[in-house]
């Protein structure tokens, strides 16, 4: 039997394989169908024609829809405010998570612990997220205005969401305290895998604290910096819980980034051709960003 | 590639050496630990100080604003407007008026309900690929960046065709919907995280299921799925979060109380008057304490999941 298997079908069995290989990818390549390429071609159809969410498609508009966007002073403030969110958030806690992560291994005994309240934030649903620190933040019964009111008695409270800049700032601050968990998870994993041979021999070398960390430790870690940096990048461009519930976009329009844009012109006003031409500007930054980036992070892999 | 592909770190090992080779892997662990402990150039008491402080913070910060919504849901009206930071009495009441103001319990469920759904479509269709993928060279090397690409684009890019979709086939304001839109826009992360459990097992294994007599079926069935179970529990406990947790597809899909998830019976019920600012605590600790308890349980599986699935 294991001979007949052995000599007489290595095509058959190839054939076989490559079937069965083509039925497997099969669902999954519908499942991007409906999720990734039928959305974006719809996309694409609604962003040249006049739509709306019950009448799609009713007349061709050409690029009129691209050309409202240049005049409708919404769309690119937006897509600023989204870079404007994203970089500062994803530096914030990248820095902040991998200061940690270094840190970590002093507690490596009572790792579990401190690794369940440390991951308590990433844990948190955004909304949650949003209602706690719109609570702490809050002008009367927030914690840090009452902590103004004990230290200085009788002084204005500092709306932390209603005035300019602080109301990105402080959306900037909560993303960074939901995700620095995050950094820190992936980090301390890859710092854990860097080689003590190394460190050894550094320290026959005589080398101190900081000569090993910028000569060891951050060239070996910085591939998986580079990877933590677009993950992050990429949630950060999804943004959208935490300014419906904290500031709804405003003061103003000083939270309003593209996603939170997007959504008000698609299913506040049901304005559909203009909402899909704003994705289409969206996603051209998302991926001017993105692509760029990780091709650095795949060479610094493969230098590696 | 990472170094982290080198070798495994810790947690990847709680979850892998079950699956590969369990005694040797064991017997390293705990040697790997104090070497990464007594580090050389790590050591001086002065640098140990400092690191005990920048954790000390971060627990913190992290921890503080939890417990401060806790605080908060014990506050009585008095309590907030005036300048307390904790409560002067336990106003229990909050919790009472919030259970019975808002239907929490129902959202809980359909939260929970959606999620599973969506956890059940994200693994039929996420596994047979990874399999095809990892262990059958379909697809090409390709493959699996051009699925995860489809992750990258911000949701809000699919919600007005995915909402024509879903009204199309009549699935609009329904769990079941919510759980099979999201179980597919979240197939991708699946296949992603379970990529790097697939390519870990050795090939021996499936030559020696194919001189058995196995076809990929069968393989895929009796030998890869027991070996990579460490794996797919770890991803389930991700996706099962990631849907728990979303607000702006449930937003989108969701209308009525009968279907509507926990983030989104939340985002709408602020009222922003102080006086409710002890009641809102309430429900949201309450859909807070379901990811707890999960993330407390399953802290090793998650874990391992994310550190092996999403850094290569």
């Amino acid at each position: 039997m294991t001979q007949s298997v052995l000599t007489s079908s290595p095509g058959r069995r190839a054939r076989r394989t490559a079937w069965a290989g083509r039925t497997m990818l099969t669902p999954v390549l519908l499942a991007i169908a409906i999720v990734a390429i039928y959305p974006l071609g719809y996309l694409v159809a609604s962003a040249f024609s006049e739509s709306s969410l019950g009448r799609p498609f009713t007349e061709w508009v050409s690029f009129a829809n691209f050309a409202e966007l240049l005049g409708d002073g919404v769309t690119f403030p937006s897509l600023g405010r989204s870079l404007l969110f994203a970089i500062p958030s994803t530096l914030l806690a990248l820095v902040v998570g991998f200061i940690v992560a270094l840190s970590l291994d002093a507690a490596v005994k009572s790792g579990r612990i401190v690794r369940v309240l440390l991951l308590l934030p990433l844990m948190t649903p955004p909304v949650m997220v949003a209602v706690i620190w719109k609570l702490m933040l809050a002008p009367t019964g927030g914690l840090l205005n009452n902590l103004g009111q004990i230290l200085v008695p009788g002084s204005e409270p500092f709306l932390f969401l209603g005035s300019s800049p602080s109301a990105m700032i402080s959306l900037i601050v909560v993303d960074a305290w939901q995700w620095t968990p995050f950094c820190i998870l992936l980090l301390y994993a890859a710092l854990q895998t860097l080689p003590s041979e190394v460190y050894e021999a550094a320290q026959v070398d005589g080398a101190g604290v900081w000569q090993t960390f910028w000569k060891i430790t951050f060239p070996l870690i910085l591939p998986t910096i580079a990877t933590v940096l677009v993950l992050k990048l990429v949630v950060s461009f999804k943004v959208f819980d935490l300014v419906f519930i904290m500031t709804s976009g405003g003061p103003g329009f000083d939270t309003t980034v593209s996603s939170y844009s997007i959504y008000r012109t698609a299913l506040q006003t049901f304005d559909v051709g203009a909402a899909a031409a704003q994705t289409i500007a969206f996603l051209v930054l998302v991926t001017i960003i993105i692509v760029p980036l990780n091709a650095v992070r795949q060479r610094l892999h493969r230098e590696d | 590639m990472s170094q982290l592909l080198r070798g495994p770190s810790p947690d990847e090992e709680l979850v892998t050496r079950t699956v590969v080779v369990p005694a040797a892997r064991r017997r390293r662990t705990p040697k790997h630990r104090v070497a990464s402990s007594t580090r050389p150039g790590r050591t001086s008491a002065g640098v140990t100080a400092l690191k005990w402080v920048v954790i000390g913070v971060a627990i913190v910060v992290a921890v503080l604003p939890i417990l401060y919504m806790l605080g908060m849901s014990f506050k009585s009206p008095d309590d907030i407007l005036s300048t307390r930071i904790l409560p002067s009495r336990l106003a229990f009441e909050n919790w009472a008026a919030a259970f019975q103001n808002w239907p929490i319990l129902t959202y809980l469920r359909n939260s929970i309900l959606s999620a599973i759904i969506a956890v059940i479509v994200a693994l039929i269709i996420s596994i047979p690929a990874n399999f095809a993928m990892a262990r059958l060279r379909a697809g090409g090397k390709q493959a699996l960046g051009l699925i995860v690409s489809a992750y990258v684009a911000p949701p809000i890019v699919a919600i007005i065709p995915l909402f024509i979709l879903v009204r199309t086939v009549g699935l609009m304001d329904t769990v079941v919907g919510l759980g099979i839109v999201e179980g597919l826009l979240l197939t991708p992360v699946a296949v992603w995280l379970l990529d790097g459990f697939f390519r870990a097992i050795p090939h021996e294994i499936d030559e020696a299921a194919q001189i058995d007599g196995c076809g990929p079926f069968r393989t895929l069935w009796s030998v890869i799925l027991p070996l990579t179970a460490p794996g797919i529990v770890a991803v389930s406990i991700i996706v099962f979060i990631l849907v728990y947790n979303d607000f702006l597809i449930p937003l989108l899909l969701t209308q009525s109380d009968a279907s509507q998830t926990l983030p989104v019976g939340i985002a709408l019920m602020q009222g922003g008057r102080e006086v409710m600012f002890g009641q809102m605590a309430a429900a949201s600790l309450a859909g807070i304490i379901p990811v707890y308890l999960l993330a407390l349980f399953a802290q090793k599986w998650l874990v391992g999941g994310l550190t092996q699935g999403s850094i290569k």
